[in-house]
């Protein structure tokens, strides 16, 4: 990763984060008579339809982004280093079993797996990072199965089992530390996709999301004023955009595809 | 063009695959319904507005056969599936069948329709991204990957109705009859489509130009454009198969935002409407739909691929 990668993901995460500390007004309180303000000294970014103020919600948007975007790297790590490495260690009808259900899971549309997750267990920055955890694991599992599976064939893990070291310790220290970085750039990589992923979900809303200030959910509300003020979708529409092209940018090599093959 | 026995048999088994995945998600669907919270008789009554008695209840459950044994149920369900019963929305009271007999054309036209025009034009254009790479085409098809994959969907389906409804007011995205509201979301589609298939086009096009057999066609004097034709072009689309096939998962089940801001009745709609009410008998039928329609397109994928590229060997798609 080059400096200036690092620097990109840095500063949108510290822009995301602040919401977490500090909000001009608080975002869920209904002015009505300072509706539809338009930006201003007081509130930059001006007011919704409900006279709340855009800007706190865009930061509180922000910082419930994060949380998903934490929740989801941890998750889908934790779940892909699981699977992978336990069907690659046990092998036969076990792992052929796990690698059909990825396959599955890898047919379904994410989205919808998520939705209906989220439909169960609720709808908050944690939960919707599982959904969509869950929703990406398919693909997930089988690369880390690959993976792993090509590191338990090592010469060195080989050794390992013979002097019979334990089936955790073996994972731990011989078999992920091979595998992790690789995992990990992965993880990163979907990061962007996330961005957007969460969006979906809180616009779909299911599981009581309507209301809270999500960017998914802010254009879903103020989409209804399409035709008389569409200015009010610029600021969401536009926070989702760049914090998932400076992600993508920044973590996934692929999306701009700038190393030719020749 | 003879066809070794071996082949035949890896073919085989990668339809024996499918059709494990296939059992698996019947499996998988049917479980569904019995891992969710509450009861689908108590939904049902609720969502049908009936009365909660004993009796409706009883026999509620003895019709879905929810008083059997879990291997018993199971059966009566593929039963159910194959001839077709599937029983009636909890949400709307209509048959399940005819539900989605309305709502899967509705997605099937816009995903399809944008999935071929995405891949018309994404030809062209990856082709001459190859041709002259780092040029107007190749800079283009690459900010539109990267928008693609930052920008939503339904934001850029708000921006596209806000601009042709609001701003020039050359449609009404709501009212007009069934064709003209496809448009709009099949064009967004096929602009989600396009870059992913010119940019997968154009790097394989890139990498055939290294193999030996392209050198050998331009050392026999070949112009570049047609050595790119003639000899890249074929191995190229072969491998693009994998893009398109990734993508039909998408364009239909992935397209539900789309569908909300166009309110168009198509099938992501009626599953995303449907589990907001709980209905999970909608999702045990539409996870098999899926994992059907996925598995026929690796399937006819893979024919496609042994027919434009005798090389590879069948059976490495879903």
């Amino acid at each position: 990763m080059t400096a200036a990668r690092i620097v990109m993901v840095a500063t949108i995460a510290a822009v995301l984060a602040l919401g977490s500390v500090w909000q001009p007004f608080d975002p869920e309180a209904i002015d009505i008579a300072a509706a539809l303000a338009p930006p201003g000294a007081e509130h930059w970014l001006g007011t919704d339809h409900l006279g709340r103020d855009i800007l706190s919600r865009i930061l509180v948007g922000g910082w419930r982004t994060l949380t998903v975007l934490a929740a989801v790297a941890a998750i889908s790590f934790a779940l892909g280093a699981m699977i992978g490495t336990s069907a690659a260690l046990v092998g036969g009808g076990v792992a052929e079993l796990l690698m059909r259900l990825a396959e599955f899971l890898a047919i379904m549309p994410s989205l919808v797996v998520a939705l209906v997750i989220t439909a169960i267990i609720g709808f908050t920055p944690a939960t919707a990072g599982l959904a969509l955890a869950i929703g990406h694991a398919g693909p997930f599992a089988l690369m880390a199965y690959g993976l792993a599976r090509r590191t338990v064939t090592e010469p060195y893990v080989e050794a390992a089992r013979r002097l019979h070291i334990g089936r955790p310790r073996l994972v731990l220290r011989h078999i992920l530390p091979n595998c992790w970085p690789t995992l990990a750039a992965y993880v990163a990589a979907d990061l962007g996709r996330n961005v957007v992923g969460y969006a979906a979900l809180a616009f779909l809303g299911l599981g009581g999301a309507i209301s809270a200030p999500d960017w998914g959910s802010m254009l879903y509300e103020y989409r209804s004023h399409l035709f008389d003020s569409p200015g009010l979708m610029f600021w969401p529409g536009a926070a989702i955009a760049v914090t998932a092209t400076v992600l993508n940018l920044a973590l996934d090599p692929t999306v701009a595809d700038t190393d030719d093959p020749v | 063009m003879a066809i070794g026995s071996s082949r035949l048999i890896a073919a085989a088994a990668t339809m024996g695959r499918r059709l494990v995945i296939l059992a698996a998600a019947s499996l998988v669907a049917f479980a569904v319904l019995h891992a969710m919270p509450g009861d689908p008789v108590e939904t049902a009554l609720l969502g049908w507005g009936l009365p909660r008695t004993e009796e409706a209840i009883a026999f509620l459950r003895r019709e879905w056969g929810l008083d059997r044994s879990w291997v018993a149920q199971y059966g009566l369900w593929l039963e159910r599936l194959v001839s077709g019963d599937w029983g009636r929305s909890i949400r709307t009271g209509r048959p399940l069948l005819d539900e989605f007999g309305d709502a899967l054309p509705i997605s099937l036209v816009m995903g399809c329709g944008g999935l071929v025009i995405g891949l018309v034009m994404a030809l062209p254009l990856g082709f001459f991204a190859a041709r002259h790479p780092g040029g107007v085409i190749d800079q283009v098809t690459r900010s539109l990957s990267v928008i693609s994959q930052s920008v939503p969907l339904f934001c850029m389906a708000l921006g596209a109705i806000w601009l042709f409804a609001a701003e020039l007011r050359l449609i009404r995205p709501f009212t007009e009859p069934p064709f003209e509201r496809l448009l709009l979301p099949t064009l967004l589609i096929a602009l989600y489509t396009v870059p992913r298939f010119s940019r997968v086009y154009r790097r394989e096009l890139l990498l055939a130009t290294t193999s030996l057999y392209c050198k050998f066609a331009l050392a026999k004097g070949l112009s570049p454009r047609a050595m790119l034709w003639r000899h890249a072009h074929p191995v190229a689309s072969a491998a693009m198969l994998a893009a398109v096939v990734s993508e039909c998962g998408w364009v239909i089940g992935g397209t539900a935002t789309a569908e909300v801001v166009f309110s168009l009745p198509g099938i992501s709609l009626f599953v995303v409407q449907s589990v907001g009410v709980r209905d999970y008998f909608v999702l045990q039928f539409y996870v098999v739909i899926m994992a059907a329609w996925m598995l026929a397109i690796g399937q006819a994928a893979d024919a496609a691929r042994a027919w434009l590229d005798p090389r590879t060997d069948s059976g490495t798609g879903p």
